[in-house]
């Protein structure tokens, strides 16, 4: 927020103003018409009020859309993601065909097939790729990427250690980056940088890394005109950026959950150690994503600390303190952070609700939403959590009736999202309709 | 790593037992002869001996050499620089005309005169890159390259740091790297691959990968010279180590610059502390799990810390702790640091004692060696210091004398070196011989 004087003289709460105005004027959008850039404040309005806790006209809906769009299309979800212009076609007819919404992403989501299979990429499966050709999602591949005496190399260098350790494990085709020397050491001594280039592997590995940039840049010229159209088109902003907890980078990504579940008994101070590390680099990540967008929102999807994972003891101790240092830190910029609680977050509850009023919202599953209301909502905005299965297999009649009780219980007094467990993929799009209409006919307020 | 078993459990002095063979017995080695094979090992013995304080056959000898087989052809460090053939060509035939010798390496420190053009770096000036085109020598070009805000920025990420501040500062080719987004993000790998797209960025890749023929040609002919040079029977010293220094000199020399630092020691002392512990951590790092080389002595140009610089109690305080720290990280891991102190260190003897018992090599360019062997004679070997200027414009007969008086003060008991102060380059070949000379005739132990 550079065109902002004297940001850091500013409190939170007016950081987070500043970017709320930007949000709302949208800089830089060319609205297609007056209705249009009507419509965008009104939705971003109504999402700014629920952050807020304030009741606006009426409650805010996020959609499940997920890649639906695709299978709306006639296409399915290997399609589009080696048919960059299908992706995009696919996701504009469905704006087109939907009509009101409060809030539509376009494919982001959906990421370039032929450019991780240039880099021969280890972390994901997808149709076609790992998994039979008609699933409808990706599958992470956990694994132990790190060792477990490799702490140090992310404690002391980060970047060294994205560099050669974690980059030659995450793709085939980057392999050979194991082989670059320490780059601080020949800082004097330039020649020495030379070294690395002459060896073919390495520069192998940089020429498919162009190739597949390439063809990255490919996919986001053919899919950001989704982005952009939804925005013209008066859908609301909504997410500024992607970010996790600090025990989650280290699980998923490092160290995988048999690895991390050792080093909670074995060296639980050096999970500590990274995590501390990784705080102040994950903040400014989120700063530098959301000053580059509109909204502030900050989405993180959270994974190893639910109910299922570890103990209320281990909770509190692994994972909540980072997570939460990471939280304030994000929230002291102005960023207004989503979790997305994946699982039961049931119990964890009365130890997450203790954060600054109106800062964040929380984004649940698995959850009792009175009991969230009554607690976590009481001082922030809190969103959830229609099941996924009503959505894809109930009647229209089913999901408007989960959508009444959750407004019921959950939206008195502001501060609700309307939205479902997770995103679906498959489903009809009368049951999404089904969902916008509840909205508007059981969410407004008086 | 060929380590035998239990590495971790040998005492220093086993591990470095076990070095030593390994530079004794070069696995790697062809020699052409019995007799090059039988004066490699009297050589080698010769330096161990020194190293661990005990009497040799007689007094070895490290010839200031330098760069003067270049000026003793008729060419120079510029012709040197764009010609590799005929530079290996010039050394192994100065080889052949001197004879005897304790050691001999190929050119020193003389880098590739199309790649240093390509880098555009602006630490250093070469002859004909910033120098007059018949200069013996390049020129470091101190600067502030890291402000004096930035000590937190460098520890925070130390790779990050070097990437995309201190190289776009100091080198021109890598200019480009300014505009690199971090690497260090968990969630926006794409980012940079869409950086890779950067045509700035791009050409850099490019002009590196354009170099790396002629690297690889630089690299063979110096590679040649040292297969030759070991076949032949000469032992190398320079060649096996961790070329690095002291961490203060990291930050003064290269990064802040001297009058820089000097600031710092003032204004910010606790911040240049705990950049040094940091260093010398990332040092530490890299010194632990050596692999076995074909020498076990590691250089360390010293500068900052001599008489001139600082006072005792600055040295006491800055200099001295981390760079012992350094010390003692490569005796632990049975390597030989041999710091190599240029200008006056007559003042520090008395402040370097405490390291363990010969387990440093200390080469002096000004220093008293009387002092020097009255100090350090029963902590470590000492190496030095036949004046510069002599060799290069006395007569044979002062340099001789100058060696005698220098073996009869430092030789008595062993731990003695002789050696110059510095190197020479436009200097004559009769008083290197004369240096020879000395050494067998006043050296010879009885």
């Amino acid at each position: 927020m550079d065109n902002v004087k004297n940001w850091k003289e500013l409190t939170p709460e007016q950081k987070r103003e500043e970017r709320y105005k930007k949000w709302l004027a949208a800089p830089g959008v060319k609205f297609k018409n007056k209705e249009a850039e009507k419509l965008y404040k009104e939705r971003v309005t109504r999402f700014i009020k629920a952050i807020k806790m304030e009741e606006s006209d009426r409650v805010p809906c996020m959609l499940p859309v997920g890649y639906f769009p695709a299978y709306y299309a006639g296409y399915d979800l290997k399609t589009v993601m080696y048919d960059y212009e299908k992706q995009r076609d696919a996701w504009m007819k469905f704006m087109d065909d939907f009509g009101d919404m409060d809030t539509f992403m376009g494919p982001g989501l959906v990421l370039p097939a032929p450019a991780l299979e240039m880099i021969d990429h280890y972390m994901h499966q997808w149709p076609g790729h790992g998994v039979a050709d008609n699933v409808a999602a990706y599958q992470f591949v956990e694994r132990e990427y790190i060792k477990a005496d490799e702490y140090d190399k992310l404690i002391q260098d980060p970047t060294d250690f994205w560099l050669r350790t974690f980059m030659p494990r995450q793709a085939g085709a980057f392999a050979p980056l194991a082989r670059l020397p320490h780059l601080t050491a020949f800082v004097g001594i330039p020649l020495f940088y030379l070294a690395s280039f002459a060896d073919p592997g390495i520069q192998q590995a940089y020429r498919t890394m162009f190739k597949a940039g390439e063809e990255v840049m490919k996919w986001m010229d053919t899919i950001s005109v989704v982005g952009r159209e939804a925005i013209e088109r008066g859908y609301a902003a909504f997410g500024g950026g992607f970010s996790g907890a600090p025990f989650d980078m280290l699980t998923d990504m490092c160290r995988g959950t048999t690895g991390i579940i050792m080093d909670m008994y074995r060296q639980p101070e050096k999970i500590h150690e990274a995590m501390e590390r990784l705080i102040p680099i994950a903040i400014e990540e989120a700063v530098s994503l959301a000053d580059a967008a509109l909204a502030p929102l900050i989405i993180m999807p959270l994974h190893k600390g639910n109910k299922t994972f570890m103990s209320p003891k281990q909770f509190e101790t692994f994972y909540w303190p980072s997570f939460k240092k990471l939280l304030l830190g994000m929230i002291d910029e102005g960023l207004v952070p989503l979790p997305f609680a994946e699982g039961d977050y049931i119990p964890r509850l009365e130890v997450i609700q203790d954060m600054p009023r109106a800062s964040m919202v929380w984004y649940f599953e698995y959850m009792d939403m009175a009991k969230a209301k009554a607690t976590v909502g009481r001082n922030n905005c809190i969103a959830g959590n229609l099941p996924v299965s009503t959505v894809i297999m109930g009647t229209p009649q089913d999901v408007k009736e989960g959508c009444r009780k959750l407004i019921k219980a959950c939206a008195p007094g502001g501060g609700y999202i309307l939205s479902a467990s997770a995103s679906v993929d498959t489903g009809k799009i009368e049951n999404l309709r089904a969902m916008m209409d509840a909205a508007k006919e059981y969410g407004v307020y008086k | 790593m060929e380590t035998p078993r239990k590495w971790e459990e040998m005492t220093w002095q086993e591990k470095r037992e076990e070095r030593f063979k390994r530079w004794l017995n070069p696995p790697d080695v062809k020699f052409v002869s019995p007799e090059a094979e039988k004066l490699y090992k009297e050589r080698v013995t010769r330096f161990m001996k020194a190293i661990k304080l005990e009497e040799p056959d007689r007094v070895p000898v490290m010839l200031p050499t330098g760069n003067s087989p270049a000026y003793y052809a008729g060419a120079n460090f510029r012709n040197i620089m764009y010609d590799y053939e005929k530079a290996r060509d010039i050394w192994i035939k100065y080889m052949d005309d001197f004879g005897d010798m304790d050691t001999f390496s190929g050119p020193m420190l003389i880098p590739s005169g199309k790649i240093s053009e390509a880098l555009n770096a602006r630490i250093h000036k070469l002859p004909g890159l910033g120098l007059p085109d018949d200069s013996p020598m390049n020129q470091f070009v101190e600067g502030e390259y890291m402000m004096a805000d930035e000590y937190d920025l460098f520890m925070r990420d130390p790779t990050d740091y070097a990437l995309r501040v201190t190289m776009p500062r100091t080198i021109g080719l890598f200019e480009s790297f300014r505009k690199l987004p971090p690497l260090n993000y968990f969630m926006m790998g794409e980012a940079w691959v869409a950086a890779l797209a950067d045509p700035d960025i791009r050409k850099t890749f490019q002009t590196l990968m354009d170099l790396a023929g002629e690297y690889r040609q630089w690299r063979a002919a110096q590679e040649e010279v040292r297969n030759i040079v070991l076949a032949r029977g000469y032992p190398s010293l320079f060649s096996g180590g961790i070329m690095t220094g002291a961490p203060f000199d990291h930050f003064g020399d290269v990064l802040r610059g001297t009058r820089g630092i000097f600031l710092d020691m003032f204004r910010q002392p606790q911040k240049l502390h705990e950049a040094m512990e940091y260093q010398l951590n990332m040092l530490r790092a890299s010194i632990k799990g050596f692999p076995m080389t074909a020498c076990p002595l590691c250089i360390m140009p010293l500068h900052k810390g001599d008489d001139t610089f600082m006072s005792d109690k600055q040295f006491e305080e800055f200099y001295w702790p981390t760079l012992r720290g350094v010390f003692l990280a490569m005796i632990d891991e049975g390597l030989v640091p041999m710091p190599f102190a240029e200008g006056k260190y007559t003042n520090r003897l008395k402040q370097i004692t405490d390291a363990p018992r010969s387990g440093v090599v200390w080469w002096f360019d000004q220093t008293d060696m009387a002092e020097a062997k009255r100090i350090l004679g029963n902590v470590c070997c000492i190496a030095g210091n036949v004046p510069t200027s002599l060799m290069m414009t006395g007569t044979t007969g002062q340099v001789k004398e100058n060696c005698r008086r220098l073996i009869e003060t430092c030789a008595p008991g062993g731990g003695y070196i002789l050696a110059g102060g510095a190197h020479i380059d436009t200097g004559k070949i009769e008083n290197l011989r004369a240096m020879m000379d000395a050494a067998r005739e006043y050296g010879v132990y009885k």
